[in-house]
């Protein structure tokens, strides 16, 4: 998910740094206006900060209009920022203990919530009241929620699902059936059957990025970090340790392609270089956009991990939700959400058509675009199976350090496939954790 | 037209002082403004041209350093053999390529970090096709189409040599592509092999930020590399343009090692400093639009208008003042006109300042002294002409005298005595009456007596065939006039008016009309061919005194006034009227003079 973000961002980079100016301003404005309003006049004008104007921005402005048809009164500014800067800006404006020139609603990463709900446990407004926990996916309220109390409203379902190619499948002499239900050794052994059937790789991986390790962990309701958010779990955590074996055995296995960046990444698939992608449904466009390979393409429930009882197919990489911030006119804006994100079914159906983007509140699941068939992927309802892999998801709580453990276990599952062992690399790696969070 | 000539010529001192004021103040204005404005933007030129060199000469250390950073960069990777195993190697199995991406990736995070205070996308390529970017979104450039980039095919034409060259979609021909500045170089081995290649990429508006600070608006900067391309500016209009005469002056610049030179760029004067940056082999162009430079320094309008209200303001206080020096001046100087064409009596009014007071002062004793001597001369005239006149009515006519005595003798030959003693008796109360101060005024009454005594004698002399009647008004008995004022005319009638007619009258009549006094005295004679005038006197032996019938009206209008004198109308074969008007006179108010 790290790279995601960084090239989603970054693929807007050019409308981000242009926009950077505008929206700066624009930002000022704002607080200006927050400043006045703060004599308990309503706010008449609402600040929203996100990234990814083909994604995030898009789903906003549709909220937007959706709420403007009923409720003229109130502006709403939605500006553009790499995730990077958010990230910076929130946390020295937050540090300063300063609301001056913060947004109103602002999205965040769900792996990095916690650090900033917890970190600044007063800047963010309590929105258990606002909307109803119960009609969203449980795994996205453990991000963010603190303490019982719901912060966010959560947004896109980082819903994963095994991306695979059926004409490479067939010459193997399996179907899209086969992959239904299996194990991460399975996966393994169907991918070297289709690599000696084609001589394509099953998969295309970053030894950087250890987002499958990710999404193999969380089909346990495990992570990096134990259920309080801070202490690393890793030494003594059964499902790590099976998705480490589970990676060294792909690469034992000869199975995977290498990338280096999200460019090689997509390009591995779109060239056919590669024949399957464990990852999460925002991954679709870059499958659909080449065109020559529609029909060739299904999605698999995730494999689970055969050796970790609790394991399930459903897990997830990625996704964010909306946070408002308490600064003056933090009641427009959880109104605003509260009336589009929070209960709007309709909406949800268009996010799906004209975004793509599959939304985590429950009641939206059965409207008419989730049942929709989807042509290139073979008339398979992926929306539908997403949707109700989405509630299966287990919950966990991605705590506060997740991208400082990731960055140590990077550097250790090197040393793994090195041939160094399983327990010292885990013990290795737990004891760095420990030093550098603490 | 001529109210406005007059008004002119009234104020002509007022004009001359002010049209001269007026044309020093703005002359000096001017004049001041214009130098002030002249010496004040060489000075900022020159002061301007100095702190921009050394800003510039700043930039360049940025530069520089920036430059280094990427010599040191690109000298680690081309140094580095985990680098150039991952551009060279074959593909291998999942193990080892897993193995060379990782070491791949921490090398260059490793190596990166010595660009990281600067925003640069590193790229590098290798001959076994594999592509290491630390970040794409700097240069976007598809895997496939970086082998024939002209920037790749720049450096290698040229290996071991570092780069830099300007990018956008227009010039590589790739959508997508922000104008940026890339920083490549080969990777060559040591037995000289090309092994890769390697880009730096940084956007246009980071490279900016070197000088960006600096510029304002008309002090712009651009940066054109040795092709003349305007790789980075301020300007967004002119980043990625073709600019061969930046370049010549900025050539001319270095080769000279000129400090500045004053060039015409798109048609404006500007000021070029340029800075050679070796290590880029770039030139950084400060490009001064003198114009709008100055326009910040003096705002012309702003000035003009100031200076204008400056002049509009001693304008202004210069008329008021001087219009009030020269005002009782040019007051006077009217009133003197006026004055010296009516009346001498008349004093002008003296204030204003003390010059044209002490004028008014002179002025007015000059009028005084000459009116003094005026009334002396006028009074000397009268005193003259009233001798004269004294000297006239005491000359009585021997001829009437020695004609009268002569009839007188005649009667009393032929034994009338009576009338002899009536006309003895006329003659002596004539003389009586006559012989005396010419001045004095004698009542209607006291004339008509005259009159009649003169008449009568007339008549003993020379028969009745002339009759005299007398139509005096009662009211007018005793009103007061000259001695002799009405003898003349009847004298004048009985000699002139009865050559051809053998008889007729004269009517003395004396009546008051209005404030006025009216004596006619009328004939029905020959009547004479006048035109108002008064007719000579003719024949001196016939007459009674000295005193004529143009003495009567000299006398009238000098004693009375203008208005006052003697009127003649006359028909020939009808007759003559006089008509004599003097004022009322009544007897206790009596001119004594």
């Amino acid at each position: 998910m790290k790279k995601l973000v960084t090239v989603l961002a970054l693929s807007a980079v050019t409308a981000a740094s242009l926009a950077a100016c505008g929206s700066n301003s624009d930002n000022n404005t704002n607080s200006a206006n927050n400043g006045t309003d703060n004599g308990g006049k309503a706010a008449s004008k609402i600040t929203v900060w996100a990234w990814d104007p083909n994604f995030n921005i898009k789903a906003m402005n549709l909220a937007k209009d959706a709420y403007a048809a009923t409720n003229k009164d109130l502006t709403v500014d939605i500006v553009e920022n790499a995730q990077n800067d958010i990230v910076q800006k929130l946390n020295t404006g937050m540090s300063s203990g300063t609301t001056k020139g913060l947004p109103n609603i602002v999205l965040i990463e769900d792996y990095r919530a916690q650090s900033f709900l917890q970190a600044y446990p007063d800047m963010f407004y309590d929105l258990s009241s606002v909307i109803k926990s119960s009609d969203f996916a449980d795994y996205k309220l453990g991000p963010t929620s603190v303490d019982g109390k719901n912060y966010g409203v959560p947004f896109d379902s980082g819903v994963a699902g095994l991306y695979v190619r059926t004409d490479y499948l067939e010459k193997a002499g399996y179907t899209i059936d086969d992959l239904q239900d299996i194990t991460w050794d399975q996966y393994i052994e169907i991918g070297k059957k289709v690599k000696e059937a084609t001589g394509k790789d099953w998969i295309s991986l970053d030894p950087n990025d250890l987002g499958i390790i990710r999404m193999m962990i969380q089909s346990a309701g495990s992570w990096y970090l134990n259920e309080d958010g801070k202490t690393p779990n890793i030494a003594n955590n059964a499902a790590m340790k099976e998705a480490f074996e589970v990676y060294k055995s792909m690469m034992d296995a000869n199975i995977v392609k290498i990338h280096s960046d999200w460019s090689q990444f997509v390009a591995n698939y779109n060239n056919g270089d590669a024949a399957s992608v464990p990852t999460g449904n925002w991954f679709t466009p870059s499958i659909t956009a080449e065109a020559s390979q529609s029909g060739k393409w299904a999605v698999a429930p995730m494999p689970k991990l055969a050796k970790t009882p609790n394991s399930v197919h459903a897990t997830n990489l990625g996704g964010s939700s909306w946070y408002v911030l308490n600064v003056p006119g933090k009641e427009q804006a959880a109104e605003f959400l509260k009336a589009t994100l929070g209960s709007d079914v309709n909406l949800y159906q268009k996010l799906v058509t004209d975004v793509g983007a599959i939304g985590t509140y429950k009641p939206a699941t059965t409207g008419e675009a989730y049942t929709a068939a989807n042509e290139f992927f073979g008339g398979q309802k992926i929306v539908q199976d997403f949707a109700k892999w989405t509630n299966e998801i287990p919950s966990v709580n991605y705590g506060m350090h997740t991208y400082a453990i990731e960055d140590i276990l990077v550097v250790e599952m090197q040393n793994y496939l090195n041939g160094k062992k399983i327990d010292d690399v885990l013990k290795d790696a737990q004891a760095q954790a420990d030093s550098s969070v603490k | 037209m001529r109210n406005v000539l007059d008004r002119f010529k009234y104020n002509g001192l007022f004009v001359q002082m002010f049209i001269i004021m007026v044309v020093s103040i703005v002359a000096v204005s001017i004049t001041a403004t214009w130098t002030t404005m002249n010496v004040s933007s060489r000075v900022f030129m020159e002061t301007f041209s100095i702190t921009n060199s050394k800003i510039i000469s700043q930039i360049r250390n940025g530069m520089d350093s920036f430059n280094y950073s990427i010599v040191l960069t690109s000298n680690k990777i081309s140094q580095s053999g985990t680098i150039k195993q991952f551009l060279t190697e074959g593909s291998g199995d999942s193990s080892e390529m897993v193995g060379s991406y990782f070491q791949m990736g921490q090398q260059m995070n490793k190596i990166r970090s010595s660009v990281d205070a600067y925003e640069v996308g590193i790229t590098v390529t290798g001959v076994n096709g594999r592509r290491y970017s630390t970040d794409r979104s700097y240069w976007p450039v598809p895997d496939d189409k970086l082998e024939n980039h002209p920037i790749t095919q720049r450096s290698l034409a040229e290996p071991r040599k570092l780069m830099y060259s300007y990018d956008d979609a227009e010039s590589s021909g790739i959508p997508g592509i922000e104008p940026t500045i890339v920083a490549s170089k080969t990777l060559v081995d040591r037995s000289g092999t090309v092994y890769g290649m390697v880009y730096f990429a940084v956007r246009e508006p980071y490279f900016a930020r070197f000088y960006n600070s600096n510029t304002s608006l008309g002090n712009d900067v651009a940066v054109i590399d040795k092709r003349g391309t305007i790789v980075s500016s301020n300007r967004n209009d002119w980043i990625g343009q073709r600019s061969p005469d930046l370049l010549r002056y900025a050539e001319e610049i270095e080769e000279k090692n000129l400090d500045y030179k004053n060039a015409n760029i798109m048609g404006k004067d500007h000021l070029l400093l340029s800075e050679h940056i070796s290590g880029l082999e770039l030139y950084m162009v400060n490009v001064i639009d003198k114009k709008q430079v100055l326009g910040q320094l003096t705002d012309t309008k702003q000035i003009t208008l100031i200076v204008m209200a400056i002049v509009a303001a001693a304008v202004i206080i210069v008329f008021l003042i001087s219009r009030r020096l020269t005002k009782s001046l040019t007051r006077l100087v009217k009133q003197i006109s006026t004055i010296s064409k009516f009346e001498f009596d008349r004093h002008v009014k003296v204030d204003g300042s003390y010059e044209t007071k002490q004028l008014g002062l002179a002025f007015n004793a000059m009028i005084d002294e000459l009116n003094d001597y005026v009334s002396k001369l006028v009074e000397t005239q009268k005193q003259q002409r009233n001798a004269e006149l004294e000297a006239l009515q005491q000359q009585i006519n021997p001829h009437f005298l020695y004609n009268t005595l002569a009839s007188v003798k005649f009667m009393v030959q032929q034994g009338n005595k009576e009338k002899a003693a009536e006309t003895i008796n006329a003659l002596i109360s004539l003389l009586q009456n006559a012989i005396g101060n010419v001045s004095e005024m004698i009542t209607v009454q006291q004339e008509l007596d005259n009159m009649k005594n003169y008449v009568f004698i007339n008549q003993v002399r020379y028969g009745e065939r002339i009759r005299v009647s007398y139509f005096i008004g009662p009211d007018c008995l005793n009103y007061r006039i000259p001695k002799l004022m009405i003898q003349p005319f009847i004298e004048n009638a009985f000699f002139h008016a009865f050559n051809e007619k053998q008889e007729g009258y004269i009517y003395i009549m004396v009546a008051q009309e209005g404030t006025s006094l009216v004596c006619e005295v009328v004939d029905n004679g020959d009547g004479m061919n006048i035109n108002g005038g008064i007719p000579k006197e003719v024949s001196k032996r016939q007459l009674f005194s000295g005193i004529g019938v143009r003495n009567v009206n000299d006398r009238i209008k000098l004693l009375f006034g203008e208005e006052y004198g003697v009127t003649i109308t006359s028909e020939i074969g009808e007759g003559t009227r006089v008509k004599i008007r003097i004022p009322l006179l009544s007897s206790n108010n009596d001119p004594n003079f």
